[in-house]
């Protein structure tokens, strides 16, 4: 008798368990019947979960890029990443960099029916300056001292103090409606409501998140019905998916496959450079770092080329400035090309003929690892001998901002990365360069203090006066590769797959996806 | 029998609170501040110390951990620090995925490691034997990304047969069970064969053959009974490391489960999320052992809990 | 594959000189010859260990840019890896650290894993319950946390590899010998040493410890399979060696990214890991028919 009802059990918990599955893959079967007719749906898959919707809460590219297909800020980015007005139709900035004057574009309606006009934007940035629970998103807005509406659709926002990231902040601050904000705000991390050329349906934590397109978009065009987003993190699957068709686009497409993926004929890949650069940090602070001559004699110890071929797969460019060059008033430097007797004869005269043991840290990311143990190949060439010390994020980032004061550091090379927008050169390099952002400050783990460079950069900030500031960012540039606080690595290039029949998708410079004209062929 | 069971879940409600107390002093020991994480590598110090005020980290621990009880006996999960969302939105997404997978994993491999098992202990030293135990051992020693990635090449890619991830119908459950299946599947055949094989040499058994028993009643009245107690020890041990989510699995199959949540989480250090994971998944535990004691006393008489 | 045990040709060769148990088990061992050749192939890994890295036909840390990602070829038996470092050299030297992380890692976790269940199972009551609480609590704590807390608090590097890798596995043992325990505590053997007032210790190491053995000894086999695959994932996690160390689960892990595009960087620490946990595991079943008393043949 016993014996049997072990065995019912086990039975009836198998039955149990394929019944479960049937039932939900009976309610899944109904929601895919859509993608058969003419309107059919796009898959994006991408190589994280998204962590937010909520757009003035946002810090991550992946949240970002799905965020745009929905929703639009006064300003925007064109394809390179320069600054174009979107909601607003034109913008000016006052002489002194303090007051910024926006003309709204006419007759666009937020998803929920709600009118865009001086009002919205007035509740829009009302809520990026006051509310508490908006981590990342207030830098640059916390400076704003009134907000004027000067008409229906016109307003004008004033600031304390010149801030020269101020116009990137109105670009990446996309709006919400304000019914959304004042009626229903703890919805917006979930599904915002904007005026983008699709709308939110759902997102399914973990799984997928589908937007839909919006009939009543401002701009015109013709546009595919359905987006849906997954989140794909292994590699292989993402190639996998590709090549299968269950996904049309994929970002990033790992460099291992383009070879394969490229004589595939459904198959498109296209490349775009970057603004993340790669570079190994060094503590200008600590002995035997703080002699410029050893620095440099690792800069010269390092083949870039060779760097891009192994680390990258052969796709990247060398970064040859301290910003990437897509990054506003770029200035190219001269190279350190690689030259191991050169190398040699810096740290001989910095008096280690014989080398010396140094660290490296960096993340656990396989990417890192590998460039952490070429970085070992190369400097082994001239002696230095390093031990490579990987953590996991968190632990690496208490043990580089715990340090509360310079001598506090135990760092001597960071392999990291940063990027960037475009259009904001302030931070590109103020929170690299400038003597006020040491840990925990800011990410200036070289600790390059140079009275000049900070003097220059606080000049470059305080104006609007854009060839003024062209030429100071030049004269920082040329100051810092000269000092070598890095390892000058490389600059990425972003890949990225998508099916032939696929039309008006591309990948920003920043690494946002582009979907506002999403097409099949 | 009831009154045992009811003895344990009451136990649950202490054990319980010490899991709480201990897994949330461990999760804060581990260095990393989510504040900083939170607020991104160009943040300034006051950027931090904004954030750590708001997500409420400035508070002494043990206040933490008052409010973390306090909302949870309210049912409320928290907030998660990373995205904003309340925990229970996250985990809601997550958990049937899970439990549909590790109830189909386990199903298979129950089934099927049991019938290898049971087959090559019969045959000892015999061809089905031999058959059966390549298999068990060839899927214990292949790593599991490595077979999930060539199921991938294989079944997706090549014949387009099941999807290569995700978690919509039931062919995308097909994959992922079979890799996560592989390995308890192999590990329960060999507990099978070799408590079968002890089991069928003991004295009842012979008394039972001697007695004239059918070869068939023998095995499967007693001798298969017998021998599954350690055979459930391991099943229950892996149910219960299966509901806890495969970051392996879910991560090749981009299936969206509770275990890869959880890494994240780590990697975030966002402390209510790890927390409330870690109390989910001590319940599930604590209640599949409970299920693996029952069955031990239902499959061997001898054994009996005190009521 | 042969599983010819059954094969009786050399059974000349027992002898019949003087019992001794060692003896016996040797020649019950060579009968089973699947266990035996897979135990010859373990012996030459350890030798391996040892002279690996003397024997290794290149430096397993210098790197040839001109020479990434290429096939076995004569020059490179199993070709070289993303920077163009002779894998087979890799793979020589990196035999000793994986063999001696996953054999120490499982031997410490079976040592400790057993004495606990041992005394969970035979004494009950409070210690029972206590025991099996905390390796519930201990099974709830997922491996990776454990792990990364382990390392957070003792720093990076091998010996915290076993240390974490041996935690995760005492709670199985615990479990799996309790029940055997259990079991074995109703034997009437065991109730006849108990009436006869031999003290506990006696008890449950001559009498139910020998009923244990043959579940402990297919276990530690898997587990030793599984420790090499643990030490693995942790290494890619970088919470094991120093990437540039050439272990096995490392370069595994470390290599996946080129499976669709040069496989054999991938393949070849996979095939390593693939037969030394076969190899383990066919160990394992050919000692547990020699040792336990109840399956051997007679």
């Amino acid at each position: 008798m016993r014996k049997v009802n072990s065995w019912k059990m086990l039975f009836f918990a198998l039955v149990c368990s394929i019944l479960l599955v049937g039932c939900s893959d009976e309610k899944s079967a109904n929601s895919e019947k859509g993608q058969t007719g003419k309107e059919k749906e796009i898959v994006i898959a991408v190589n994280e979960n998204f962590i937010s919707m909520d757009p003035h809460n946002t810090g991550d590219t992946n949240s970002n890029s799905v965020q745009s297909a929905m929703l639009e800020g006064l300003l925007g980015f064109d394809k390179d990443g320069k600054i174009i007005p979107v909601l607003a139709e034109e913008y000016s900035v006052s002489e002194d960099a303090l007051e910024f004057t926006f003309k709204l574009n006419q007759g666009i309606k937020f998803h929920d029916g709600e009118d865009f006009n001086a009002e919205a934007v007035k509740t829009n940035v009302e809520r990026i300056m006051n509310d508490e629970s908006l981590r990342l998103n207030s830098r640059g807005f916390n400076l704003i001292t009134s907000i004027d509406i000067l008409g229906d659709y016109e307003i004008k926002i004033t600031i304390e103090k010149p801030y020269g990231a101020m116009l990137t902040r109105f670009g990446s601050a996309k709006m919400i409606s304000p019914k959304l904000i004042k009626e229903n705000s703890s919805d917006i991390p979930k599904s915002p409501v904007g005026t983008g050329p699709f709308k939110f349906v759902e997102w399914v934590q973990g799984d997928h998140l589908t937007i839909e397109r919006f009939d009543d978009y401002w701009k015109k065009g013709e546009r595919v019905k359905k987006i849906t987003y997954k989140p794909v993190p292994e590699n292989g699957s993402r190639v996998a998916m590709l090549k299968t068709g269950e996904a049309s686009v994929i970002y990033p497409l790992p460099a291992q496959n383009l070879e394969e993926l490229e004589a595939n004929k459904d198959v498109v890949v296209s490349k775009i450079p970057s603004t993340i650069a790669r570079y190994v940090s060094i503590n200008t602070m600590k002995e035997p770092f703080n002699d410029v001559r050893v620095r440099q004699a690792f800069n010269y110890a390092v083949d870039k080329d060779a760097f891009i071929n192994v680390v990258n797969s052969g796709f990247g460019l060398p970064l040859d400035s301290i910003i990437p060059s897509k990054t506003i008033y770029y200035a190219k430097q001269d190279v350190y090309e690689q030259n191991i007797e050169k190398a040699k004869e810096l740290l001989k005269e910095a008096g280690f003929e014989n080398g010396f043991t140094a660290e490296i840290w960096g993340n656990t990311n396989s990417d890192t690892m590998k460039g952490m143990q070429f970085i070992q190949q190369q400097l082994k060439e001239i002696g230095v001998t390093v031990e490579i010390k990987s953590m996991e994020e968190g632990t690496l980032s208490d043990e580089i901002y715990g340090a509360q004061t310079p001598e506090d550091s135990k760092l001597q090379m960071w392999y990291v990365s940063w990027s960037a927008y475009a259009s904001d050169i302030t931070n590109a390099t103020k929170p690299l360069f400038h003597s006020e952002s040491f840990p925990p400050n800011g990410s200036n783990t070289a600790y390059y203090n140079n009275a000049e460079v900070d003097e220059w950069m606080d000049a470059a900030n305080s104006t609007g006066d854009t060839s003024k500031q062209a030429e100071l960012y030049e004269k920082i540039q040329s100051a810092v590769y000269k000092d070598s606080p890095w390892i000058f690595l490389g600059v990425d290039e972003l890949l990225y797959g998508s099916r032939s029949d696929i039309e008006g998708i591309y990948v920003e410079t920043g690494g946002g996806i582009n979907v506002n004209d999403a097409n099949f062929k | 029998m009831f009154q045992y069971i009811l003895k344990r879940i009451i136990e649950m409600i202490p054990l319980l609170l010490v899991i709480s107390i201990l897994s949330f002093l461990f999760i804060h020991m581990i260095p990393g501040d989510p504040a900083r994480l939170v607020a991104g590598k160009d943040a300034t110090l006051e950027d931090v110390n904004r954030v750590s005020i708001e997500l409420g980290l400035d508070q002494p621990i043990w206040k933490q951990y008052i409010s973390f009880m306090g909302n949870l006996f309210q049912g409320d999960l928290g907030t998660s620090l990373k995205t904003g969302l309340p925990v229970s939105t996250m985990f809601a997404d997550r958990f049937m995925p899970s439990v549909y997978l590790t109830l189909l994993s386990m199903g298979w491999a129950v089934v099927i490691g049991l019938i290898i098992g049971t087959l090559s202990a019969v045959f000892k030293n015999k061809w089905p034997d031999h058959l059966g135990m390549v298999t068990a051992v060839s899927g214990i020693s292949l790593p599991g990304f490595w077979l999930g990635l060539i199921l991938i090449q294989i079944f997706s890619v090549q014949l387009g047969w099941f999807p290569t991830g995700g978690s919509e119908g039931w062919k995308s459950y097909v994959l992922p069970s079979i890799t996560l299946g592989a390995g308890i599947m192999s590990m329960l055949a060999r507990f099978t064969r070799s408590s079968l094989l002890e089991t069928l040499k003991a004295d009842f058994i012979r008394t039972g053959r001697a007695k004239g028993l059918k070869e068939s009643s023998v095995l499967t009245k007693h001798a298969l009974r017998n021998s599954l107690i350690p055979v459930v020890t391991i099943a229950g041990l892996q149910f219960g490391f299966l509901l806890g989510g495969s970051v392996v699995v879910e991560t090749v199959f981009s299936f969206p489960g509770m275990g890869r949540l959880l890494i994240d989480s780590i990697a975030f250090r966002d402390y209510p999320v790890i927390q409330s994971a870690l109390l989910l998944f001590s319940v599930e535990f604590i209640l599949v052992n409970l299920i693996v004691d029952i069955l031990y006393s239902t499959l061997n008489p001898k054994i009996q809990y005190e009521s | 594959m042969e599983f010819t045990s059954t094969v009786r040709e050399k059974k000349h060769v027992v002898p019949k000189k003087k019992y001794s148990p060692v003896r016996e088990f040797w020649v019950n061992f060579r009968r089973q010859k699947t266990a035996f050749f897979a135990s010859m192939f373990i012996l030459l890994l350890i030798i391996i260990a040892f002279v690996g890295p003397s024997i290794a036909p290149y430096d397993p840390y210098q790197p040839d840019y001109d020479a990434t990602l290429q096939g076995p070829s004569s020059e490179h038996v199993l070709g070289t890896d993303e920077y163009g470092r002779d894998i087979f050299s890799r793979i020589l030297v990196g035999t000793r650290i994986t063999l001696s992380v996953s054999m120490s890692s499982v031997l410490i976790g079976a040592v400790v894993g057993t004495v606990l269940g041992i005394m969970s199972g035979y004494f009950g009551g409070w210690l029972d319950r206590i025991i099996m609480r905390s390796s519930d609590v201990m099974f709830a704590f997922p491996d990776l946390l454990l792990a990364i807390a382990i390392v957070a608090i003792l720093g990076p590097g091998l010996n915290n590899v076993i240390i974490a890798v041996s935690v995760f596995s005492v709670p199985s043992f615990a479990r799996l010998v309790r029940s055997s325990t259990l079991e074995a505590k109703e034997n009437t053997f065991v109730e006849a040493a108990k009436s006869m007032g031999a003290p506990h210790k006696r008890i449950m190491f001559k009498h139910i410890f020998p009923e244990t053995v043959s579940g402990l000894i297919v276990f530690v086999t898997m587990r030793i399979g599984g420790a090499i695959i643990a030490a693995s994932s942790l290494s890619f996690l970088g919470l094991g060696a120093s990437p540039e160390t050439p272990d096995w689960g490392a370069m595994l892990s470390m290599g996946r990214d080129y499976l669709g595009t040069a496989s054999h960087v991938v393949m070849m620490p996979g095939i390593a890991i693939f037969l030394t946990v076969l190899a383990f595991n066919l160990i394992g079943d050919g000692l547990r028919d020699v040792l336990d008393p109840k399956t051997k043949n007679e």
